[in-house]
């Protein structure tokens, strides 16, 4: 065991010794930072002390526009649903420009953290090759399944790490351009016709917990070609561009009921707990199990492929 | 060399698609001798030393080290082994010194004061600090060298040790890797395509030719071995020379240069036939003959085809 640490630490070593990779730390504090400057120059009103009023205005002008656009009508009733609850439970909508409101929002960082995690996947076994280390990396009394695990956790701690950076980033940049807030507020959401009151910082890891699925996926994805391919710049960009397209595609594809199958249908876990499923009939037991299959099918190539191969680079 | 074998090779076989690659090559090296390992390119030494570190299957036979199947018995086996493959890669945005604490973590009871002693041993003492990419092809000639002796092993495989190195370098390295295997008894196994430096620096040499074993003999022998030598005779008329010489030898093993001729035959054959010339009234202002060097020997049994 105490081995098995040694080699985390060899693969870390490798990952944070190298400038390229704290660029992309450096890129996400960027990222954070600038968004919040955005919001803290944002010309959006602070909430009234008058918001009951408000709300109310609110809430009557969509029922108005419900009739006009029946489209949007599952839209608007959660809308109305949740101001209606705010209203009688007398919980005041939380201010745009606070701290709490701006760490709710870093989940949305995942996406580069998503990135900058393929990046990283995709070179894990590929540099090694095509640095020619990998001769010297493999003739060492560890099995080869042990020096593919010590890689892909540290692809997932690399990825880990950013999720912590983001988060404690967000907040100590929120409190210092809005105000520390140690009592966070009350997040609302909405399912299957009912509100359901949340701490925001529950809700929040809640959301990273979603976004994080993806990044799961796609990293386990970039690693494994990564390891078939031995080649870096074709396991980034085949991840990053299923990474992008693939949401969009299952989208378009809605209508066959065979999409169900495909990865991307079921990496949003979300629907499931707010919205309405993808394809009719899908619950979250199955989106589960598509995603355990597509785990052990991406890892159990990745490991076969390594460990059988000859190294003739 | 009595005792039993450090590494042994049996029938070892290599098929890579429908291409047999080695064809069976068998034999043992032992502890404290130098073991060339020779061919030309694509002979298959590569490949060969790639299946003694583990880092290919095998097809066919099997690869004992001190007694352990590479294979079946991969960490026992490798434990005892060190080696370079090709040129040696290191990582290039780490330290000489993070390179070798990258490979001290993976074996089991390399201290500190070990990485120091083999950073004294190859002479990085004052650049270990400094990123490989800073290094010259020698300097990572060294580091490899290094992480390949970090953990004491008792079989040396380096593949062309000597590349990159200036002469001073090079002969420090033959140096080393003749106490190694002298002082500690280490089977040290090189390849190079320099073969005066095999010649200086082996006890035994394989030679191996399209996935062949063409033969194992002591560099010594082989250097020896067959005692038709080139003689030049330094002469002042050497159409007159040939004529004396050919009731000698054949008319084919003969040459005429300007003011020479040159003649193979027996080391016996040289003051007969120096005899005739003079008697022949061939004026000789000089005999000189030359042993056969490893390099001629190896052209003479590869065919001196596809040499480097």
């Amino acid at each position: 065991m105490s081995n098995f640490i040694g080699l985390i630490q060899n693969e870390n070593m490798k990952i944070y010794r190298r400038m390229g990779n704290l660029i992309m730390i450096l890129l996400l504090i960027g990222f954070i930072g600038l968004t919040g400057i955005l919001t803290k120059t944002d010309k959006t009103k602070p909430v009234s002390d008058n918001w009951k009023q408000e709300l109310k205005a609110e809430n009557a002008a969509m029922q108005k526009t419900i009739k006009k656009e029946p489209m949007m009508k599952s839209h608007y009733e959660r809308s109305i649903a949740l101001n209606e609850y705010r209203i009688t439970h007398d919980i005041k909508p939380v201010d745009a420009k606070s701290q709490w409101s701006f760490v709710g929002e870093s989940p949305d960082a995942i996406q580069f953290i998503l990135i900058f995690t393929i990046i990283v996947a995709g070179g894990m076994v590929a540099s090694e090759f095509s640095w020619g280390t990998i001769k010297l990396l493999l003739i060492r009394p560890v099995s080869r399944t042990t020096i593919l695990a010590s890689k892909y956790l540290s692809t997932m701690l690399y990825a880990l790490l950013l999720i912590i950076i983001t988060f404690v980033f967000a907040w100590l940049w929120g409190g210092v351009l809005f105000g520390f807030d140690f009592s966070p507020g009350t997040h609302l959401s909405y399912a299957n016709g009912k509100v359901v009151e949340e701490n925001i910082v529950w809700h929040m890891w809640k959301e990273y917990g979603f976004a994080s699925i993806l990044l799961l996926m796609m990293a386990t994805f970039a690693f494994m070609m990564s390891t078939i391919f031995r080649n870096s710049s074709l396991a980034i960009g085949f991840s990053i561009f299923l990474s992008m397209s693939g949401t969009v595609a299952v989208q378009l594809l809605s209508k066959y009921d065979w999409v169900k199958y495909i990865l991307f249908a079921n990496v949003d876990l979300k629907q499931y707990f707010d919205g309405t499923p993808l394809i009719k009939g899908m619950t979250l037991n199955f989106s589960l199990s598509v995603l355990a299959v597509y785990f052990v099918l991406f890892t159990a190539l990745s490991w076969l492929v390594f460990k059988k191969r000859d190294v003739a680079a | 060399m009595s005792q039993k074998p450090l590494v042994e090779l049996k029938d070892v076989k290599k098929r890579i698609g429908k291409k047999d690659i080695i064809h069976g090559l068998t034999f043992d090296i032992y502890g404290g001798e130098v073991f060339g390992f020779l061919g030309p390119n694509g002979a298959g030494k590569t490949t060969t030393i790639r299946m003694m570190v583990g880092l290919m299957s095998l097809s066919g036979g099997q690869i004992l080290i001190k007694g352990k199947n590479i294979e079946s018995h991969y960490k026992q086996a490798i434990s005892e082994v060190g080696a370079i493959v090709e040129n040696p890669e290191m990582y290039k945005f780490l330290t000489g010194y993070q390179n070798l604490i990258h490979y001290r973590r993976m074996v089991k009871g390399v201290s500190k004061g070990r990485i120091a002693e083999v950073i004294e041993l190859v002479g990085l003492t004052n650049r270990i600090h400094e990123k490989v990419k800073t290094y010259s092809l020698g300097m990572r000639q060294r580091l490899g060298l290094a992480q390949a002796l970090l953990h004491s092993p008792s079989v040396l495989i380096l593949d062309e040790p000597t590349n990159g190195l200036d002469p001073a370098g090079i002969r420090e390295i033959r140096y080393y890797l003749r106490q190694l295997a002298e002082k500690e008894g280490i089977a040290v196994i090189v390849s190079s395509h320099l073969l005066s430096e095999m010649e200086l620096m082996c006890d035994r040499i394989a030679i191996i030719q399209n996935g062949k074993l063409i033969g194992v003999q002591s560099t010594k022998e082989f250097v020896e071995s067959g005692t038709e030598r080139k003689v030049r005779f330094l002469v002042d008329d050497p159409a007159a020379a040939r004529h004396a010489v050919s009731h000698h030898v054949k008319a084919e093993r003969i040459t005429l240069g300007n003011e020479y001729l040159e003649a193979e035959m027996e080391r016996e054959m040289i003051p007969e036939v120096t005899a005739t010339l003079v008697v022949e009234g061939v004026k000789v202002y000089g005999i000189s003959s030359e042993t056969k060097t490893l390099e001629d020997k190896f052209l003479e049994v590869t065919g001196g085809k596809e040499i480097v």
